[in-house]
């Protein structure tokens, strides 16, 4: 044990000193999150402000038609109503955003409305976004004219409008905040912890063992009196802690990013933190160790074989993508934590880490998902003892 | 030990017996190594090729005593480095067997690991840790007692001139100071047994000398030695015993000055081509 302390000791101290391994390690997960959200949630919140203030300039070609559409426009201070104008400049000047809609009434629009029809309106706009402010903005224009022309209509017939209300629907939603969030922030989590736990332990995997290869230090410390299981066992625990510890910076790094957003709206700050609770953020930190256990399993073996740094990393770097998959289909809709979903490694992880933060995770679910990730941990580190004795593999060139 | 010879097929088998062997440190028997050829090198289709293997060690026998030095002479891929890495338990024999200080370096490798220092000419340090960090973790993992430690780290710090840069980063060192650093990596368990693979290679003129200082010193030490070169200069300046590798296959084994003394050519370089060019008739 105190060899294997030894080992651990030495590759921990020349893994800190990697300017490499510490940026991926831990100023990455610690700084990206931080930097992300903020950039991001201050540049939707400007655009979105900018969006609501802005004044909407709206052409209406009435051929004679809307005149209370038009005054109801004009009277209002975001709005700047462009008349005298043919269709096909409107349509131009819309596509360099001269423009931001045109409004294009039937000849008899008004008086179709009057015998009862409906009055046809053409809406030109160019919105890419279903969710765009002010596409909503333009449309709540309509509506409004929309709804007074309706209650005119039910006005003049002397009918109640709420008689065309033939169903009274009083909806209860049972599920929780925390439930209904748990979808976006339990999909989006699980890629945190693959993500850093692959990177955090990447490169202490490709440098402790082929990057030894490659100076020439791995053959003299094969000759010191210690076994190969020993140094495996040391080199294993660096890769392991580097993946679990940039994993949970990561982490850290979130809340820190999301509590120093200034822009995130209270009431909304408040949910996301009774989400991260101390009893969630445990249970997801469990996870950490089987997955990189898993993770490191498989990266160091690979970088065993590999004959230099160089190769290690064209090795390594496509399994990035090939653990990202499962972490994928465990967001697809209707995918949920079940017995079978819990064996598979990584889907695992993303299940139930959404089941975690839902707060409805399973006992024997969640022991299962372990069980899944030790015994496929095991075989990754199974892997790279067999690949570590296996002369050919060391000294491949 | 008797006198040296050029050996001929049947010699190639000899047996130990012929040879005193109660003062060996290292003893060989027979040994062989067979390496699976890659494709590549199946393409290639070079000499020894066996049905896809390659014999890279071709069933050789000699033995090394303490307070010499024994060189291993050949040319490149001759067979020299697979030979030192199966003395160093870092390869193992396909058939034969190794014995040094007389434990076998499979039934016992950890045990053989304690007894034995190797250097070779591609040996790099960890270039993110010190002189004074790198020794203390060899150390460390050849179990020494801290006190011993200590004292064996000042003698060698002493000898090798390290004590000014004992606390820098190996990657700020020049070549020769982290040369230094490999030999006092190499001594600092005080091994019984050294073995140098092509020690000197790609060193300037001084820091070879190093080396060389050090080679003799184990010598005087009553360390036993083994060496691989293809440098012949350096074969004349320390040999006392040698071999001549070629293909995997032992040409010639014995004393040195017998060596010398039987030579048909002016000097050891063309002697030595010239054992190569026979055997390749």
């Amino acid at each position: 044990m105190k060899i294997i302390w030894t080992i651990f000791k030495k590759e921990i101290i020349d893994s800190l000193r990697d300017r490499r391994t510490l940026f991926v390690m831990i100023l990455v997960p610690l700084f990206l999150f931080p930097a992300l959200i903020s950039i991001s949630s201050h540049v939707i919140m400007s655009q979105q402000r900018k969006a609501k203030d802005k004044v909407l300039t709206i052409a209406l070609i009435r051929n004679g038609n809307a005149e209370d559409f038009r005054e109801s426009l004009v009277s209002r201070s975001d709005v700047k109503v462009v008349e005298d104008i043919s269709l096909s400049k409107c349509k131009e000047q819309i596509k360099i955003d001269s423009l931001n809609a045109c409004f294009v009434f039937k000849p008899d629009f008004d008086e179709t409305v009057k015998s009862m029809g409906s009055g046809r309106v053409s809406l030109y706009f160019r919105y890419t976004d279903n969710q765009d402010v002010e596409k909503g903005r333009i449309l709540d224009l309509l509506n409004g004219y929309r709804n007074k022309l309706r209650t005119e209509r039910f006005a003049k017939l002397g009918i109640d409008e709420k008689i065309i209300k033939t169903l009274d629907l009083n909806e209860f939603n049972l599920a929780t905040v925390k439930e209904k969030l748990a979808d976006t922030i339990g999909g989006f989590l699980p890629y945190l912890f693959i993500i850093f736990c692959f990177m955090g332990s990447m490169y202490p995997a490709i440098d402790l063992a082929a990057g030894e290869k490659e100076r020439g230090t791995l053959e003299t410390l094969l000759t010191s009196p210690v076994s190969k299981g020993q140094i495996l066992t040391g080199k294993f625990m660096v890769v392991i802690l580097t993946g679990t510890v940039s994993a949970a910076i990561s982490i850290l790094g979130l809340y820190i990013g999301i509590r120093q957003v200034r822009e995130i709206p209270a009431e909304f700050l408040s949910i996301l933190m009774n989400i991260i609770e101390l009893k969630s953020i445990l249970m997801l930190l469990s996870l950490l160790v089987p997955l990189t256990v898993f993770l490191g399993g498989i990266q160091l073996a690979l970088s065993v074989y590999a004959r230099s740094f160089k190769e290690a990393q064209n090795l390594i770097t496509p399994l990035m993508i090939v653990v990202i998959i499962p972490a994928f289909m465990g967001l697809l809709p209707g995918m949920k934590l079940d017995a079978t979903t819990a064996l598979v490694p990584v889907m695992n992880v993303s299940l139930a880490s959404k089941a975690i933060i839902a707060g409805n995770i399973q006992s024997l679910l969640f022991l299962e998902v372990y069980g899944s990730l030790i015994l496929f941990g095991i075989l990754g580190i199974l892997t790279c003892i067999a690949v570590f004795h296996h002369e050919a593999s060391v000294f491949r060139s | 030990m008797g006198g040296g010879t050029v050996l001929t097929e049947p010699d190639l088998y000899c047996e130990l017996s012929e040879y005193e062997t109660e003062k060996s440190m290292i003893e060989i028997k027979n040994l062989q190594k067979r390496f699976k050829l890659s494709r590549e090198q199946k393409k290639r289709k070079r000499g020894g090729n066996r049905n896809g293997f390659i014999d890279a060690v071709d069933h050789i026998s000699f033995k090394c005593e303490p307070g010499r030095i024994f060189t291993l002479l050949g040319p490149n891929g001759a067979g020299k480095t697979t030979t030192l890495r199966m003395i160093a338990t870092l390869l193992k024999p396909t058939s034969g067997s190794i014995s040094v200080c007389g434990m076998d370096t499979v039934k016992e490798a950890v045990e053989v690991r304690k007894r034995l220092g190797f250097l070779t000419g591609s040996t790099r340090l960890y270039d993110r840790l010190t002189p004074n960090e790198i020794i203390r973790y060899y150390a460390d993992l050849h179990y020494m007692d801290k006190n011993v430690y200590l004292k064996r780290r000042d003698e060698l710090f002493t000898v090798l001139d390290m004590h000014d840069f004992a606390d820098w980063r190996i990657g700020k060192l020049s070549t020769g100071m982290k040369q230094k650093v490999s030999i006092a990596r190499t001594m600092i368990h005080d091994p019984e047994v050294v073995v140098f693979d092509e020690p000197t290679v790609g060193l300037d003129v001084m820091t070879s000398q190093n080396i060389i200082g050090l080679i003799r010193q184990c010598r005087e030490d009553g360390k036993t030695v083994i060496f691989s070169t293809h440098i012949m200069g350096e074969v004349s300046l320390l040999s006392d015993d040698m071999a001549i590798i070629h293909c995997g296959k032992l040409l010639y084994n014995g004393e040195y000055k017998d060596f010398t003394a039987q030579m048909s050519s002016g000097s050891i370089e063309e002697e030595f081509i010239r054992i190569l060019r026979e055997t390749e008739q």
